[in-house]
């Protein structure tokens, strides 16, 4: 829990034609995170045709699967072989075959909405021609010397295809809207119509075909528009038929197009990362944990019996940074992970901090927004939210519940500090108490802090380091001293000499190191050595002082409550109570949103900052996952 | 901000190349090549840059430009940013019409994918999608749900009534640098005469090389032309534009030309002397705005059309050097034809 699991590195040979198998077994195994380690001399990439036509095929059966609707979960069976090469280019052919034959239904869906549009268009152009009186027998008149055209363009280019047509001799007039299309008649000389008809194509231009029965008595155009829009009906019934007959005649082929494809995707996804060969051998490359290499053996054994080479090792001190991190945690603190992974994710080797980080920042939390009601009324809210959200939502209920104790504590319920006794103290009534235990805190979580970047350096085998830097032991060191100095200072105890003796072996430890580390010219190594040994003062002062804040909210929690009540006794009864009901909400939204981030804010900067890189790689293994 | 960004676009015009520098990088051994790009800033074309594939440094030289300009950014907001982004997506309309092209011949999506700009920070397109759709109109079809529906929907209109490649991609530029000018109008408001100088000549370059090109090599009818340059406000305006591609010849059309652009042009003949004539009026006015006291946004601009030219040019040498061309070929590549030697 307090860091990843050990990992080995595993390189897998095997006959190429079996790779997609293996891939399969090793994602069914679960715990391998594909990397390229792959022996130098296996120079070509087998697995990327692999690869490619794998990836046509999935994004061919997911357009087709989200054309389908719902098909249900994808269950795969125990002992499936993943498909060949030859199966993929197979199940493209027939997934392109299949998607030709929707597209073309679908298309004619589309065509039949786009007629439906283009009968309204009809429709209500034939009553704005009906309206302004014109013949369009004698307007379309091909024998004519003027060229007519009636369509439609894009609103937007109605000024500038104006202009341009002025250069060939025609007119343009428009006579409706509809949406952003602008629906005009053009005319022109009929002898200028090739350059019309090239501006024209160019501009978007929809010709409205004004049919041969619309050219008449409005009555009959009337008459026929019904007509069509019966027969577009009847054609809207047999597509439909037509969709619904292909849904059902593919979708058991469909069922297993999606089989094939969840099964193809471990090597698939292996060979993002790399895959690599030569002739007929491919090797498979990655991490597992140390404690599930025995249990990969007889796996491997079972499936391939012995037709494969496994070389197995530990991975060397140089090549940690490119382990990835595989930490296992137990239920109740999943839903704190996000939150230490949206800082980053722990280095292998690296201490995890995701249990301390759940214990402390609840701590904090509850420290700086104590109250029995407010907590309680955060609880209530985030339980009701836990369908909605999940587990992140139960950081909530023990936020609240956290808060509900140290309500108790501080006898606080709903901003009311006379109606329970405080079974610990009040923070108004101890101010000077609460500012010494909340940087008493600091000190202790800071010197915490210290303690386990000096193990990480030193796991990481930056023994110096660990040992003289600034944030190792000689920091620390510093830092013990500084702060026996300063309470010796204070009157809290009586060790004054040996702690600034202890802050000044401390510091110049942390000196020496910052000059032998600087490789600059002698004025700039001063310069830096200086700069940074003033700087580990100053941050640490700045660091456990930072701590206050966790009183200074606590202090705020109560002061804001009485300001609400000073609002509410100057009101009448209603005021009064609709005063408290606001103003609670308020500081349940408004104060425990700031407490939220500053407790956040603490455990990042003052805490992940000073051990933690969260430059780590996640553990990601193969997994079998269906066709979304 | 505006401090930041001089600051950062003094330091950026360092890497400019000054006059005669392409004579000597075009001289210099091999060995020297890789320091002497470093020193322009060009570290990653100085690592193997005598790789033979031409597209991988054709994307290394714009991705080097891409991230520039991302510096540049940085400290803007408002319209500003808006134009200096926009101004970078010439390369993801250059990628729509790839994939387009691409579509259209049923090229292998993996090619397609290798053969695109990689926009970084600046893409908004989902490219391995789109390059997984099954032809030109599920293509289209997707565009038209992104980022680019505004250019692509006239477009894809466009195409389907004729199904010609040209009207696609002459439809694709005219909407993306209507876009341009439409953001530099906001610009402008606050940027002043100089960046309304930089971008006027930007508009009226693309708008007149368009003219000649449709006109004279693609024989397209007076109207059709005019719709299809750029409408703009700057010295070649609508009126002007109109009258222009009513006229039968280059020579006519640059006497018709405004005064400056007609003292540039005069004498030339055909498209490619036009167009490297204008090419370094604009450059002259990059390197003016440059080294004035323009405001910041109008440096920047100028910074990367000047940084944009040299990186042409330096393509231009490596890919000369790669293929063994005489230094002669190199330098008539390079050296684009002035008034003097046109």
């Amino acid at each position: 829990m307090f860091r990843a699991e050990p990992l080995v590195k595993i390189r897998l040979l095997m006959l190429a034609s079996e790779a997609p198998d293996a891939a399969l077994e090793l994602a069914r195994f679960g715990t391998f995170s594909p990397a390229q380690y792959a022996p130098p001399a296996l120079t070509e990439s087998p697995a990327d045709a692999y690869r490619e036509a794998w990836l046509d095929a999935e994004s061919r059966a997911s357009k087709l699967v989200e054309r389908c609707g719902s098909m249900g979960e994808l269950v795969i069976p125990e002992g499936a072989a993943a498909p060949t090469l030859a199966d993929l280019d197979e199940l493209n052919t027939w997934l392109k075959g299949v998607w030709g034959a929707c597209l073309s239904a679908h298309e004619g869906e589309a065509r039949i909405q786009e007629e439906v549009r283009h009968l309204d268009a009809l429709d209500e152009t034939l009553s704005k021609l009906e309206r302004l009186n014109v013949d369009m027998a004698q307007l379309l008149r091909e024998d004519s010397l003027l060229a007519v055209h009636i369509g439609s363009l894009p609103a937007a280019a109605v000024k500038r295809v104006g202009e341009a047509l002025a250069l060939a001799g025609s007119l343009v007039s428009t006579f409706d809207r509809i949406g952003d299309q602008a629906y005009a008649v053009i005319a022109g000389p009929r002898d200028r119509q090739d350059e019309v008809r090239g501006l024209l194509s160019q501009a978007g231009w929809r010709e409205l075909p004004v049919p041969h029965e619309l050219r008449t008595h409005p009555q009959a155009a009337r008459a026929w528009l019904g007509e069509e829009r019966k027969r577009v009906e009847e054609m809207n019934v047999r597509e439909c038929a037509a969709m619904d007959t292909l849904r059902g005649q593919y979708r058991s082929g469909l069922e297993e197009a999606r089989l094939r494809v969840a099964l193809g995707r471990p090597l698939a996804e292996a060979a993002s990362v790399g895959v690599r060969g030569r002739g007929g051998l491919a090797g498979l490359s990655g991490w597992v944990p140390r404690r599930d290499v025995d249990e990969l053996k007889s796996v491997l054994e079972g499936r391939f019996h012995g037709r494969y080479w496994l070389d197995i090792e530990a991975p060397t001190r140089e090549e940690a940074h490119k382990v990835p991190s595989l930490v296992s945690y137990p239920g109740w603190l999943t839903p704190f992970v996000p939150m230490v992974k949206s800082y980053g994710v722990p280095r292998y080797g690296e201490f995890d901090p995701t249990l301390p980080f759940a214990f402390l920042y609840l701590l904090l939390f509850g420290a700086m927004f104590g109250d029995v009601g407010h907590g309680a009324v955060i609880m209530v809210l985030a339980a009701s939210l836990l369908k909605k959200f999940g587990k992140v939502a139960w950081v909530g209920v023990a936020a609240g519940a956290v808060s509900t104790v140290f309500g108790v504590f501080y006898g606080s319920i709903f901003g009311y500090e006379d109606i329970i006794h405080p079974v610990w103290m009040s923070p108004l009534h101890h101010t000077t108490k609460m500012l010494t235990l909340a940087v008493s805190f600091g000190i202790g979580f800071i010197v915490l802090t210290l303690l386990v970047n000096a193990r990480n350096k030193y796991t990481a085998g930056e023994t110096e380091a660990a040992l003289f830097d600034s944030t190792g032991l000689a920091g620390l060191l510093f830092y013990l001293g500084a702060v026996g100095g300063v309470v010796s200072a204070a009157g809290g105890a009586d060790l004054a000499t040996p702690s600034w003796m202890l802050a000044t072996i401390g510091i110049t430890i942390v000196a020496i190191y910052k000059w032998i580390e600087t490789h600059a010219s002698f004025g700039e190594r001063v310069l830096v050595t200086f700069i940074e040994t003033l700087e580990t003062g100053t941050n640490l002062f700045a660091n456990t002082l930072s701590f206050m804040r966790v009183a200074a909210f606590a202090l705020n929690h109560v002061a804001l409550a009485l300001a609400i009540f000073t609002m509410a006794n100057g009101l009448g009864t209603a005021g009064h109570w609709v005063t408290i009901a606001l103003g609670n909400v308020v500081i349940i939204v408004l104060e425990g949103g700031i407490v939220a981030i500053q407790a956040l804010r603490l455990m990042y900067y003052e805490g992940f900052s000073r051990f933690f890189s969260g430059d780590g790689t996640e553990f990601v293994p193969l997994k079998l996952v269906g066709v979304k | 901000m505006s401090a930041y960004l001089n600051a950062r676009v003094s330091i950026f015009s360092g890497r400019l190349w000054q006059p005669g520098e392409f004579e000597r990088f075009i001289k210099t051994p091999d060995a020297e090549i890789g320091d002497l790009l470093a020193r322009h800033g060009l570290s990653q074309l100085a690592k193997g840059y005598e790789t033979p594939d031409p597209v991988s440094l054709v994307l290394r030289v714009i991705t080097g430009w891409l991230e520039e300009t991302q510096v540049l950014i940085r400290p803007l907001n408002g319209a500003e940013r808006r134009f200096l982004s926009y101004w970078t997506e010439r390369f993801e309309i250059s990628n729509v019409k790839t994939l387009l092209r691409g579509k259209m011949t049923g090229e292998r999506p993996a090619a397609l994918i290798a053969r695109l700009i990689p926009m970084g920070a600046f893409g908004r397109l989902d490219v391995h999608d789109l390059a997984h759709a099954e032809d030109t109109s599920e293509l289209l079809r997707r565009l038209g749900a992104g980022p680019y529906a505004g250019i692509v929907r006239h477009a894809r209109r466009a195409f389907e009534e004729s199904h010609d490649p040209f009207i696609l991609d002459a439809a694709l530029d005219r909407g993306y640098y209507e876009g341009l000018a439409h953001r530099a109008q906001l610009v402008e408001n606050t940027a002043g005469a100089s960046f309304r100088r930089l971008m006027g000549q930007v508009i009226d370059r693309i708008n007149l090389v368009w003219l000649l090109r449709y006109r004279f090599n693609y024989n397209l009818p007076p109207a059709q032309v005019y719709f299809l340059l750029v409408s703009s406000h700057y010295s070649l305006s609508a009126s002007r534009l109109r009258g222009l591609a009513a006229l039968g010849s280059v020579e006519a059309i640059v006497e018709a030309l405004p005064e400056t652009l007609r003292a540039v042009l005069r004498g030339a003949t055909d498209l490619p002397t036009v167009s490297a004539r204008l090419e370094n009026l604009a450059a002259q006015t990059a390197t003016e705005v440059l080294h004035s006291g323009a405001p910041a946004i109008a440096r920047a601009f100028a910074y990367l059309i000047l940084r944009e030219r040299d990186l042409r040019a330096v393509r231009a040498v490596l890919r000369g050097r790669q293929l063994g061309l005489p230094l002669a070929d190199i330098e008539t590549a390079i050296y684009l034809p002035t008034e003097g030697n046109a």
